[in-house]
């Protein structure tokens, strides 16, 4: 079952096209990263999603309703742009979308309180929202995004701002909603968040969609041919390895070597040549990065 | 509950339970309270008319009189007389009766015949204490007689210090009369007892008739019953509707609506804001017309008012509420802070502007051909129909419904309007819009 499903969406607001011609699906318990620059087209995509906008053309489906409105109650929701009642108390707060989320009176009060200890903020609850660091806010509105135990959860940005501890915790959170059965999309523009979290990812560029594949396929799809070696001793002799068959060229960074291969060429044969050239302390094939394989694309689109 | 009272419930504590909503309830009787007390205490019960007065007189009786009526303090008497039988209307009556409180205290001096008059009014610039005078009078030549039968009666100018006091003024202008008036009496071969005693009529129990009842008048009450219940209109309607705006904005501004959007449709949440702030005002207005009732029972008048009337006060309250409320929301969505919805605001306050503007003519003749048409114009319909329902002269029930269907059918396309807004401009930021892209959003919307 998919969780959502769109089809040749698309969103102007007069001369701009903010989301052109999209399509994609993410399967019912799917942890997708919806990445790309700003102004790619992500935020309003969501908000289409959630029924805030309405797409211009193009069909749209979220957990089997043609509109999200259908299903809010099913949906958690945290905004790029969010903020709370600044005069309210965290627990006011909470218990308001809760009901607003229709979340049964006899249950919300535990569920605030076990949320409230899941971020590690058990003694706020009675504490205006205006008292509140960033971050502690930031926490708070994610605790109100999965207070209704959604079965799909949509999160936009939810790391900007955060410290490196907070942003931790959120990440263990949001993993743990998907261990329970959410379906998860993620939007960020800090790529490696979501390739260390998501199993599969969306890339948006000036609206449109440039990849959507898993995580493993990009990485072997994107291969790029690098090769990684640090000597086990500094002033070893390197210039054996730019004779290397299929070695186009030879580079040092940060204190490591790095091999340039030629498209096509065998890495294990070159690995095995590079371990008889000189002793290695540590060798590996480097890992193509989303943002590395966004900047090929973007790349290979403006030269197309 | 609905998510929809679940937000008006929130919109309600969270206005009612503040400092602010509770000075702005007190604030109005505690001024009015504070005014009133203010001007007691800065009055002067101790004031006496007093000072010089130069009359130039060719008839040679005025003065002669005035200082009689002065000496037998007869202007007090007289005025009482007057006040009760011009119905309180007698010009100046409050000033003069404050005047004659401890009698005034005038000099008189009669000019020489040849006086040069431009020369006496010097003396009106000088301070009492130098000899100053408070008053230069010129009798008429005809006065006290015509000079050719039948023709117009003479009187007088006055010419006063700069200095005057009303109170003052008011005093002086009654000697004069007082003197004048028994002179011509007496001229006359009447006998001035007499002629009050044939002046007198006292006023006649007032009693307004109605299709259902008959009822004490009160004058002035075709005024001010009209005032009061449209007084009551716009309260109740300019604080929810000034609440539902500066929150919205507020929303908006914090970011909260969009998290809020997440779980309601934006028209749940305007929904739920306008029902959540027509309890405030309902408050608001139910407060003040309890007191008013309260006030209306103490003189024991309660039985003037007529309970329909605010049966109608409450149906036209959620026609007007529903109407002003749902623009203040969407100027509230389509800003970015309070400063930048002064200009959209403008069409709002004309129109809770016209109302004081019609009050007087509608009031005088409730069935004249503008005051119809005003009760059938919406959005001031409202408020049109309200004045002739308070009127001494309330028009016929087919009209009164006829205007409240009027007004539910524009609350319809006002809500249909401010919805299109309301959901386009909520989320967008920057420069906010002007009237011709409002109409687009309705449009587009």
């Amino acid at each position: 079952m998919e969780a959502i499903r769109l089809a040749a969406v698309t969103k102007t607001f007069g001369e701009t096209i903010a989301v052109q011609d999209l399509s994609f699906s993410i399967p019912a318990g799917g942890l997708y990263g919806f990445i790309g620059p700003n102004g790619a087209g992500k935020t309003t995509t969501i908000r289409m999603l959630m029924s805030i906008l309405f797409p211009d053309s193009g069909t749209l489906e979220v957990l089997g309703h043609d509109t999200a409105l259908e299903a809010k109650d099913k949906i958690g929701y945290l905004p790029e742009e969010r903020g709370v009642y600044k005069s309210m108390r965290v627990g006011a707060y909470l218990k308001y979308i809760a009901r607003l989320k229709g979340v049964a009176d006899a249950v919300i009060d535990a569920r605030i309180d076990e949320l409230l200890h899941r971020v590690e903020l058990p003694d706020v609850g009675a504490s205006p929202c205006e008292e509140l660091s960033k971050g502690m806010r930031q926490k708070v509105q994610f605790a109100a995004a999965i207070i209704n135990e959604p079965e799909l959860l949509i999160l936009d940005e939810p790391f900007s701002g955060l410290d490196p501890v907070s942003m931790r915790l959120l990440r263990d959170q949001i993993v743990k909603e998907h261990e329970r059965g959410a379906t998860i999309l993620f939007s960020t523009h800090v790529m490696p968040q979501a390739e260390d979290i998501c199993d599969h990812v969306i890339m948006m560029h000036k609206g449109r969609k440039v990849l959507d594949d898993p995580i493993r396929e990009i990485r072997g799809q994107f291969d790029i041919g690098r090769v990684l070696v640090e000597p086990l001793e500094a002033d070893a002799d390197t210039s054996a390895l730019g004779g290397i068959r299929g070695v186009e060229a030879v580079r040092l960074r940060d204190g490591q070597i790095v091999l340039e291969l030629a498209d096509g060429t065998d890495q294990a044969r070159v690995m095995r040549r590079v371990a008889q050239a000189l002793p290695v302390a540590r060798m590996e094939l480097s890992r193509p990065r989303l943002e590395d394989v966004f900047v090929r694309l973007v790349a290979a689109e403006a030269d197309a | 509950m609905s998510k929809v009272l679940w937000i008006s419930l929130r919109e309600f504590i969270a206005t009612v339970c503040t400092k602010a909503f509770v000075i702005g309830l007190l604030f109005l009787p505690v001024m009015l309270g504070v005014v009133i007390f203010v001007v007691n205490l800065m009055d002067d019960d101790d004031f006496r008319a007093t000072g010089r007065i130069a009359i130039y007189d060719p008839t040679g009786r005025v003065t002669v009189e005035a200082r009689q009526v002065l000496r037998s303090g007869s202007m007090e008497q007289r005025l009482a007389d007057s006040v009760r039988a011009s119905g309180g209307a007698f010009a100046g009556a409050a000033d003069a009766m404050e005047a004659l409180d401890l009698g005034p205290d005038f000099t008189l001096m009669q000019l020489s015949a040849d006086a040069d008059l431009e020369s006496e009014k010097q003396f009106l610039l000088q301070p009492p204490e130098s000899g100053g005078l408070l008053a230069l009078v010129e009798v008429h030549a005809n006065a006290i007689g015509p000079a050719v039968e039948n023709s117009d009666f003479g009187s007088y100018d006055l010419y006063t210090a700069p200095a005057i006091d009303q109170r003052e003024m008011a005093a002086v202008n009654l000697l004069l009369r007082e003197a004048i008036v028994n002179l011509r009496i007496e001229a006359f071969g009447f006998d001035r007892e007499t002629v009050d005693r044939l002046m007198r009529v006292a006023p006649g129990e007032s009693i307004t008739v109605t299709e259902t009842e008959e009822r004490d008048s009160i004058g002035g009450l075709n005024f001010i019953l009209p005032a009061a219940f449209m007084f009551l209109l716009i309260i109740g309607i300019m604080g929810g509707g000034q609440g539902l705006m500066t929150s919205t904005i507020e929303e908006k501004s914090s970011r909260v609506v969009e998290v809020l959007l997440s779980a309601v449709s934006p028209m749940q949440l305007m929904a739920g804001k306008l029902f959540g702030y027509m309890g405030v005002s309902l408050l608001g207005m139910s407060i003040y017309l309890a007191v008013g009732l309260l006030i209306l029972a103490s003189f024991s008048l309660f039985g003037l008012l007529d309970s329909m009337l605010i049966v109608y006060l409450f149906i036209f309250f959620l026609i007007a509420f529903f109407t002003v409320g749902s623009f203040m929301m969407a100027i509230g969505a389509a800003v970015n802070e309070l400063r930048e919805a002064q200009s959209l605001m403008m069409p709002v306050t004309v129109m809770l502007m016209l109302p004081w503007f019609l009050w007087i003519p509608i009031s005088r003749d409730p069935s004249s051909a503008l005051s119809i048409a005003v009760s059938f114009i919406p959005p001031i319909n409202t408020f049109g129909m309200l004045l002739r329902l308070s009127s001494t002269e309330p028009p016929p029930v087919w009209q009164v419904w006829l205007s409240i269907a009027i007004g539910v059918a524009f609350v319809y396309v006002a809500i249909w309007c401010a919805a299109r807004v309301f959901r386009i401009g909520l989320l967008l930021t920057g420069k906010p819009p002007d009237f011709r892209t409002l109409w687009r959003w309705i449009r587009a919307g």
